[in-house]
């Protein structure tokens, strides 16, 4: 992929009679949810309960880590029409030997805009992937942003499942997905695949089961529940507690497995558990997500942010 | 064009295309270049660590061959970099020590086994030595950086400017090492023995092959390399401690490496073939005061004995301070001007006149003085607008210094001193003042080192340039203490004696306890082992803690170096000098005791002969008186006949034998007569 002169950019779109910007749109960094409740079916047992999963038990080489990134900048108006130019990019880094390397890593970088303010830009963007925004509606730049955030979002997650299709491919490893699994069937039903999510804008109860899932100890894991989803991908999830919560927030440590079906044992659930828990340290400091966010995922977002430098 | 002008003083000149392929700028050497030899690494820049003129930072894969010490070339966009490492650092992505803590709840053993390991650098601060071009000069490019190869120390050091072309003046150093390269490093003699600059000053702790095997070494690398076009050179050696310098024409059992090395140098591994000693006798006056009193090594091993004439012009070494005013400095040239040396006539202390040669005559126009004045007794207290008490201090010392520098100061005034105007090309002097009291090995540094001076500029030593070593150069130049005699030498050695080729490879255990003059004044400087303590004094501020460490902890046989070509100290390692050193010499060849005086006499004479037996000449000294024998063994070294017994016998002159008196007879009584008074 060429590197992107996003200033060079934004002189050649003034000489075409585009309106020259420069700000970092809001959410530009990741992807947005919004919070709400989806009762999701018990697997095991009959009631919500905490299980203690016991040891951290390593695990065993290898082990694959799998993340993307993304940011976006906007850089000229074609009328109103904001004309964004994001860039994305995925790698699974697979640790053998305590190292970790890289096996695998896509980088892209797309325009993002209504067809007509492309067309505006001529050639400027040529070499560029484009997105084009729905023209629906006449333009509004708050709302443009905001679709173009969500194309972009997107755009990673394809990515994202790009490289884990072409890491399964070159490897029957283990392979932990930072997020959901549901994004892809294959993903859903891959026997050893593991996705984790800090986010918890979804939750799965409600009411005191949900009260119950947030007080989940330390070491503990919930029962295994299969999410409600509005996707083709069914998988099996349980909460599982990394670090005491007490004295801090609710969801301190507090991280969601997903797995495949066949994954959801009980003896499954609780031994992915425990080598979740080895996975605890290093810590992945300075993120101030560092106690949901494992190590490994956290040093592929650090190779993935060296890799996709400035591009202002 | 600022590459031609790079091209063509580097690349053109530098023999050594194998290597310099990658000084091209085509862009196709450099793709060549990247694929045979890989980059070990690629400077970064920070705002807090920016890259500048002078220093510049790079990163590397944990395993890698860099080290402190090494050097780089780093290339980027036409501008050629060459660095040398001057510290290091290693890091990984964690914030805080207690993040590790917290990580391994507090248990220092699951600490060791967190499933990952953390992403860590390697990180390398390194200070340009060389940029090419030169101009502009600019901030070090972000980036590969290569381990140098030879062609690339050669560059980095500037010894393109001296060892190549028709006349070169390289003097081998050692070899710098590093990543399984080892490159030859270059003094230029110019900048080493004058004119340019001049004077060596080594450091380092005693015991780690430091001081006395690098100025061997060295020594021999500048009489098998300097070049015949810049003249002739000898060496003299002060040994002041010990037998450190006692067997340099003894060789020595080196291994293969240090052969190799020595080979990889363009060296020969051989002692010195040119070597004379030259120690003081002990107080006995013919036992030599050295450690070098082996049989074997008698044949080049002399006396250095000097007599009132040559001691008088260094009274002020001799002498205390305080001794030496104004009217006993009056004195004294009074003394050397008029008296010594040539007849003195004065009627009113004697008759005939004097002829002062020697102590002892010396010690006889004193008694004149002092009779002459009793004579005029009461009241006369000057004697030719000298004071008498001027006198009888001066008297009293001079009188003295045979006493206390016995066995250098001779009474008798015979000298024997070293080859004055007979300095051979590529022949070492050494003058063993070990035994010596610190009064006497002042006056030995003195008078040697201004005799030379004054042969070298008036261009009859010999030789064209003269290096001169003193050990303990602490001891001889202290940085605190009183201004003496020595040390104003040495200071003027050290500023002036380039000019005349008069060159000072000194050592000292601690640089800092040295007159900063002295040592600031030598041009190239090497560094061996030294103690921290030392290294943290103010002196050492401008070398990296990282370089200090190293220094610190060297092991035998590798030496950082200064040189004025070398914008930064290089580590470089030596072989083993290819001469006995003092522990070994001292098991092969073990001093001779000291003899009583006819076999003392006896070991003199076979060492100027060695079909002299012993017995013959003990049975030759029977009843002979000592000074006489002195003066003898003293006029056959001077001459070196070709049959030394024989010449030996004729100065000593024919034994006069005791003579027994037969007492006469009496004369008879007369004969009793009656005569009543005849009784």
């Amino acid at each position: 992929m060429p590197a992107t002169n996003l200033a060079h950019l934004r002189r050649v779109l003034a000489v075409r009679g585009l309106t020259p910007a420069s700000a970092i749109p809001d959410a530009s960094g990741g992807r947005t949810e919004e919070a709400c409740v989806r009762p999701a079916r018990l697997v095991e047992g009959s009631s919500l309960a905490w299980r203690p999963v016991g040891a951290p038990e390593a695990w065993p080489d290898p082990l694959a880590f799998l993340d993307g990134i993304q940011r976006s900048e906007l850089i000229a108006y074609a009328g109103a029409a904001p004309i964004v130019v994001g860039e994305i990019a995925a790698a699974v880094r697979e640790r053998d030997g305590r190292r970790l390397t890289t096996v695998l890593a896509e980088r892209r970088v797309i325009a993002i805009a209504r067809p007509s303010a492309l067309a505006a830009s001529g050639d400027a963007l040529d070499g560029l992937e484009s997105v084009a925004l729905p023209e629906d509606a006449p333009p509004h730049p708050v709302r443009d942003l905001f679709n173009a955030a969500r194309a972009l979002d997107r755009a990673r997650g394809s990515l994202e499942l790009l490289v884990g299709d072409r890491f399964r491919q070159r490897s029957a490893g283990w392979l932990v997905v930072d997020g959901s699994l549901t994004e892809s069937p294959g993903w859903a039903a891959d026997p050893r695949m593991l996705g984790i999510s800090k986010s918890h804008a979804t939750l799965p109860f409600e009411g005191v089961e949900l009260e119950r899932y947030l007080r989940l100890p330390y070491g503990h894991r919930s029962s295994v529940y299969a999410p409600q989803t509005r996707s083709l991908a069914p998988v099996h999830a349980w909460a599982l507690r990394l670090w005491p919560w007490e004295g801090k927030d609710l969801f301190h440590g507090l991280v969601r497995i997903e797995v495949a079906p066949l994954n959801g044992s009980t003896e499954t659930a609780d031994l992915l558990s425990r080598r979740l828990l080895a996975e605890r340290a290093p810590l992945s400091t300075p993120d101030p997500r560092w106690d949901r966010l494992l190590y490994g995922i956290h040093s592929v977002e650090q190779y993935l942010r060296a890799q996709v430098r400035s591009t202002a | 064009m600022a590459f031609t002008r790079w091209s063509s003083t580097s690349a053109l000149r530098y023999e050594a295309p194998l290597d310099l392929v990658h000084f091209s700028r085509s862009p196709k050497h450099i793709v060549n270049m990247l694929e045979s030899h890989p980059p070990v690494g690629r400077v970064v820049a920070t705002e807090l660590k920016p890259s500048t003129p002078h220093q510049f930072f790079f990163w590397t894969a944990r395993e890698s061959p860099i080290g402190i010490g090494a050097i780089v070339r780093v290339e980027e966009q036409g501008r050629v970099v060459f660095g040398v490492v001057t510290d290091g650092f290693a890091y990984s992505d964690m914030v805080t020590p207690m993040h590790a803590v917290i990580a391994a709840d507090g248990d220092p053993v699951a600490a060791g086994i967190e499933p990952t390991a953390r992403a860590e650098i390697r990180l390398f601060s390194a200070a340009v030595l060389r940029q090419m071009p030169e101009e502009p000069l600019q901030p070090v490019p972000l980036g590969p950086v290569w381990l140098a190869s030879d062609a690339d120390v050669v560059l980095a050091l500037r010894m393109d400017s001296y060892t190549t072309g028709d006349r070169p003046t390289g003097i081998p150093v050692g070899l710098y090492a590093a990543g399984g390269l080892e490159s030859p490093v270059y003094l230029d003699c110019d900048f080493l023995l004058g004119p340019e600059a001049a004077h060596l000053n080594i450091t380092g702790v005693s015991g780690l092959a430091t001081k006395t095997s690098a100025v061997e070494f060295l020594l021999s690398s500048i009489f098998q390399t300097f070049p015949r076009h810049k003249g002739s050179v000898a060496a003299l050696c002060f040994n002041v401690k010990g037998p450190d310098l006692c067997f340099l024409d003894q060789p020595a059992a080196l291994n293969e490496e240090d052969r190799r090395l020595y080979a990889k140098l363009g060296l020969q591994p051989e002692p010195f073939s040119n070597v004379r000693y030259y120690a003081p006798f002990k107080g006995d006056g013919v036992n030599l005061n050295t450690l070098r009193t082996h049989d074997a090594l008698a044949a080049n091993t002399e006396p250095l004995v000097w007599g009132l004439h040559e001691v008088l012009d260094y009274a002020e070494v001799v002498l205390n301070r305080d001794d030496v005013d104004a009217k006993a400095d009056a004195f004294i040239d009074f003394l050397g001007e008029r008296v010594v040396g040539r007849e003195y006539q004065d009627e009113m202390l004697r008759g005939k006149p004097f002829l002062v040669q020697s102590f002892a005559d010396l010690e006889e126009f004193f008694r004149a003085i002092f009779d002459f004045m009793e004579v005029l007794g009461k009241g006369a207290e000057v004697w030719k607008t000298h004071h008498l008490a001027t006198i009888r201090k001066v008297r009293n010392r001079l009188s003295n210094i045979s006493t206390r520098s016995k066995g250098l100061v001779t009474d008798d005034g015979v000298a024997h001193d070293l080859p004055w105007g007979r300095f051979a090309d590529r022949s070492v002097h050494v003058v063993d003042v070990a035994g010596l009291d610190p009064l006497a090995q002042d006056l030995v540094f003195a008078r040697i080192v201004s005799k030379l001076r004054e042969h070298l500029e008036r261009r009859d030593l010999g030789v064209d340039h003269v290096v001169v070593f003193v050990d303990e150069l602490n001891k001889y130049a202290p940085a605190d203490g009183a201004d003496t005699y020595v040390r104003k030498m040495l200071l003027d050695l050290s500023e002036r004696g380039r000019y005349l080729g008069l060159v000072l490879f000194s050592a000292q255990q601690f640089r800092s306890q040295v007159q900063r003059r002295v040592v600031g004044n030598a041009g190239t400087g090497i560094y061996g082992r030294m103690d921290m303590d030392e290294l943290a004094t103010p002196g050492y501020a401008t070398i990296s803690p990282a370089t200090k460490i190293k220094l610190a902890t060297l092991p035998k046989g590798e030496l950082m170096v200064r040189h004025p070509h070398f914008t930064q100290p290089i580590f470089v390692k030596f072989p083993r000098p290819a001469v006995l050193n003092s522990r070994e010499g001292i098991e092969r060849f073990p001093p001779a005791t000291d003899l009583p005086f006819p076999e003392a006499v006896a070991r003199q004479m076979r060492g100027l002969d060695r079909r002299v037996g012993a017995d013959a000449v003990c049975a030759l000294l029977e009843g002979r008186r000592e000074d006489d024998v002195r003066r003898a063994l003293s006029a056959t070294r001077r001459e070196r006949p070709a049959d030394a017994y024989a010449f030996f016998a004729a100065c000593l002159g024919r034994r006069v034998n005791g003579e027994v008196v037969i007492p006469r007879r009496g004369i008879p009584a007369v004969k009793r007569t009656d005569d009543a008074y005849g009784r």
